[in-house]
């Protein structure tokens, strides 16, 4: 930035002299532009644009992905009403949103909280909490499978510690949506890692000004901490509900029996949205039924961001109003 | 936004490679073909990994050397989904490849595989060698599409020590199975089950193989059949003699606490289940991680006696897809991935049954444990397979929940396989 601020003047007396030039200059730069942005047009266009034009060609056809589709009009939209595992699928996951989302925030920002108290060693806890955040997730799933195993894993066995009698979290069709929940809770370092971003922001005067009037940590947290990082809150909520939303990884190795198997879990309560959408595209081939599928997920998703946001007017708060 | 640093030059420079980076990303992936002149290099991607890759990549590397034409490069890539879409693009990345039979159909259906008939013949092929069961499962309208190298049946595994103890002979009729169950099942004060009867390697395996010894079928012609009334039997006799036995809330409480399947911890391995129905393939990691463990096979037991010797025969199968440019060199290695002593190498290797019958006889298997059990069942004329049809997929899908249904004592055998018949209407043709 200082280098072209420098060399602005310099750069206007050059367009000056040479003032028919500056057409071409600027639409070589415009190229030039296109030229290092390409890769991410190139991408979106390939990546994203095209698919999702094309996913919702697809939606109203029967396409098996390697015959050219035929059209059936709403077909599938109309066997989506009728079909109980699609219910099921939709239902499994709404669950999981219901439960994940507000234990992910309250921990993090729990979390957070203990990462910003000045104590020894405060950059290794911080390394440790985000530490399971870059294990890949088929890793960290399989490990999970183990630990919660309840003649084998160490979850039970340091339940019994205690005296509690560990359920069969992976058996038990009640059990299975915590075992996953707390599975995508093993990665919330990274939510934290933000809210603990956002509490550095927190002015320090109004925690002091706070203790002063009397107020305990509780009160200090809901009139200064809540409020401050509520808009960071509402951002939490809405990545949080969309990833739960589309949540695959950690319920398909989790219910996995066998590799290259389709498995959903006891009385299919591990089978997510997101891993009926693929079973349709990629195991019974009906790439058709597929993309009407994540049609009605964008439509869900959208609708209950918009709901969030609608709602968020009353609860969140911006320091500059 | 002008400044000096994007002079002319330079900044023709830079902008060339941007789009030289970005070319190359693109076009990454989409390398050119084989020269005209010299050997042609085919790919042969497989989803085997660990030691079926390692004796895999020997047989490629002594097909290599046994000629001139052909050079095979081998890919280890286990990912069915990977495979599947490598055959949706106009340009593949393989040229033969590995699957299940249950699938041939579906793909066949689709065009994706090509039809190996002619090639058969110029390679001369014996399909008369081949095990009948599996054969049927390679065929789509008429054509082959598929050819097994290695098949499997299912067996009654029994673990000697604890039949002993019991007092109880390996049995022979569903009677004396329900009897041997009853008699090996042990549970202790609290009553959860600290030794199972008979446990199930895979539910949907089990309850299909034991359809077909009570003398059901899954499909005919027509299309699938989930009620016939073998099947029905079967499924309720599962339900009265092991659920109910135990309870189903017991049995899921022991299934929870199961080892990883085939590892040391492995109920049937580790002791805590006396019976099993499996494959053959038990036999080559029974010596591997249970060596102590003294166990025998059985023929599963036979409902009537004209249902004697019932199995279920799945295989492993080869393959070239439609979009393959060497199907002729590919075929030339099918071929020589058939020859009798190459399927033997590979199929020892596996503990697998090797899918030509001539080889059943063959000295080479003599060292694996009870082999011989699952090799007879092999040509047993009631020897069948599960039928390779566009629905295979969602039709076990759904086979597998209604089992489940069974097994946690939510649904009767008849009602969850009445479920399944209404599931049938939407599948895939």
């Amino acid at each position: 930035m200082s280098m072209l601020t420098r060399r602005r003047p310099e750069a206007r007396a050059q367009t000056r002299a040479g003032a028919p030039k500056r057409p071409r200059t600027r639409r070589r730069s415009f190229w030039i532009g296109v030229a290092f942005a390409s890769p991410f047009i190139i991408g979106f266009l390939g990546l994203f644009a095209y698919p999702i034009l094309a996913s919702g060609y697809y939606s109203f056809t029967d396409f098996n992905l390697f015959q050219s589709p035929d059209w059936v009009g709403l077909d599938n939209y109309e066997q989506m009403a009728n079909d109980d595992v699609f219910w099921k699928s939709l239902a499994n996951t709404l669950v999981l949103a219901v439960m994940g989302v507000p234990l992910t925030i309250a921990i993090a920002l729990g979390g957070a909280h203990l990462l910003n108290t000045p104590i020894k060693g405060q950059p290794l806890y911080r390394a440790f909490i985000y530490l399971p955040s870059i294990i890949p997730v088929v890793v960290g799933g399989y490990l999970w499978r183990w630990l919660l195993n309840t003649q084998y894993g160490f979850v039970n066995y340091f339940l019994s510690w205690f005296g509690i009698t560990g359920p069969s979290w992976l058996q038990e069709p009640d059990w299975t949506k915590p075992a996953i929940v707390l599975v995508v809770l093993w990665t919330v370092g990274g939510t934290m890692i933000i809210y603990l971003a956002a509490l550095k922001d927190v002015p320090h005067e109004l925690y002091e000004a706070a203790s002063i009037d009397g107020a305990g940590p509780w009160r200090r947290f809901l009139n200064v901490s809540w409020p401050t990082v509520s808009p960071v809150t509402l951002f939490q909520v809405i990545v949080c509900l969309i990833a739960y939303l589309q949540i695959f990884t950690e319920p398909y190795v989790l219910a996995q029996e066998r590799l290259n198997n389709i498995s959903s879990g006891p009385d299919q309560s591990m089978l997510t949205y997101a891993m009926y959408l693929y079973q349709n595209a990629f195991v019974y081939l009906k790439m058709g039924y597929a993309s009407a599928m994540a049609w009605v997920l964008f439509i869900v998703t959208l609708i209950v961001t918009l709901v969030v946001l609608a709602s968020s007017k009353r609860w969140v708060h911006y320091g500059s109003q | 936004m002008k400044n000096s640093f994007f002079s002319t030059a330079r900044s023709r420079r830079l902008g060339a490679v941007a789009i030289a980076a970005t070319a190359a990303l693109t076009l990454a992936g989409c390398s050119g073909g084989g020269n005209s002149d010299g050997p042609t290099t085919i790919k042969f991607s497989y989803l085997w990994s660990g030691p079926e890759a390692e004796v895999l990549e020997s047989i490629i590397e002594d097909f290599n050397d046994s000629q001139d034409d052909i050079v095979v490069k081998g890919v280890s890539s286990p990912d069915q989904q990977k495979q599947l879409t490598s055959m949706s693009s106009s340009n593949g990345s393989f040229d033969i490849s590995d699957n299940f039979g249950e699938n041939v159909g579906s793909w066949a259906s689709k065009g994706v595989l090509a039809p190996l008939d002619e090639y058969i013949e110029s390679e001369s092929i014996d399909l008369d060698d081949f095990a009948p069961a599996a054969l049927e499962q390679m065929k789509h309208d008429g054509q082959t599409y598929a050819l097994p190298i290695a098949v499997h049946s299912f067996q009654l595994l029994y673990n000697k020590t604890l039949l002993d103890e019991a007092g109880v002979e390996p049995p022979t009729t569903m009677d004396e199975l329900a009897d041997a169950i009853e008699k090996l099942t042990i549970t202790d004060d609290s009553g959860k089950i600290t030794q199972l009867g008979i446990g199930d390697a895979n539910t949907t395996t089990t309850l299909t193989t034991l359809g077909f010894a009570f003398g059901g079928a899954w499909s005919d012609d027509d299309g699938p059949t989930p009620t016939d009334p073998g099947n029905v039997e079967a499924v309720d006799w599962w339900q009265k003699n092991v659920v109910e036995l135990v309870g189903a809330d017991n049995l899921a409480d022991f299934k929870a606490g199961e080892g990883q399947y085939l590892s040391a911890e492995d109920s049937f391995f580790s002791g805590k289940v006396a019976m099993i129905i499996d494959g053959e393939w038990r036999a080559a990691s029974a010596s591997e991680v249970a060596p102590d463990l003294d166990w025998g096979v059985t023929a599963i037991p036979a409902a009537s006696p004209k249902l004697e010797n019932s199995t279920q025969v799945t295989s492993s199968t080869l393959f070239i897809p439609t979009n393959s440019k060497h199907k002729d060199e590919a075929a030339t290695f099918l071929a020589y991935l058939l020859s009798p002593e190459v399927m033997e190498k590979f199929s020892l290797t596996l503990g697998n049954l090797p899918a030509r019958t001539s080889l059943l006889d063959s000295d080479a298997y003599k060292d694996l444990p009870n082999f011989e059990v699952w090799a007879n069942a092999l040509t047993s004329p009631n020897a069948q397979s599960l039928a390779s049809a566009p629905y295979s997929a969602e039709y076990s899908t759904d086979l597998g929940n209604a089992f489940d249904d069974v097994v946690r004592g939510k649904s009767t055998a008849e009602k969850a396989l009445d479920y399944v018949t209404s599931r049938t209407k939407s599948y895939a043709k």
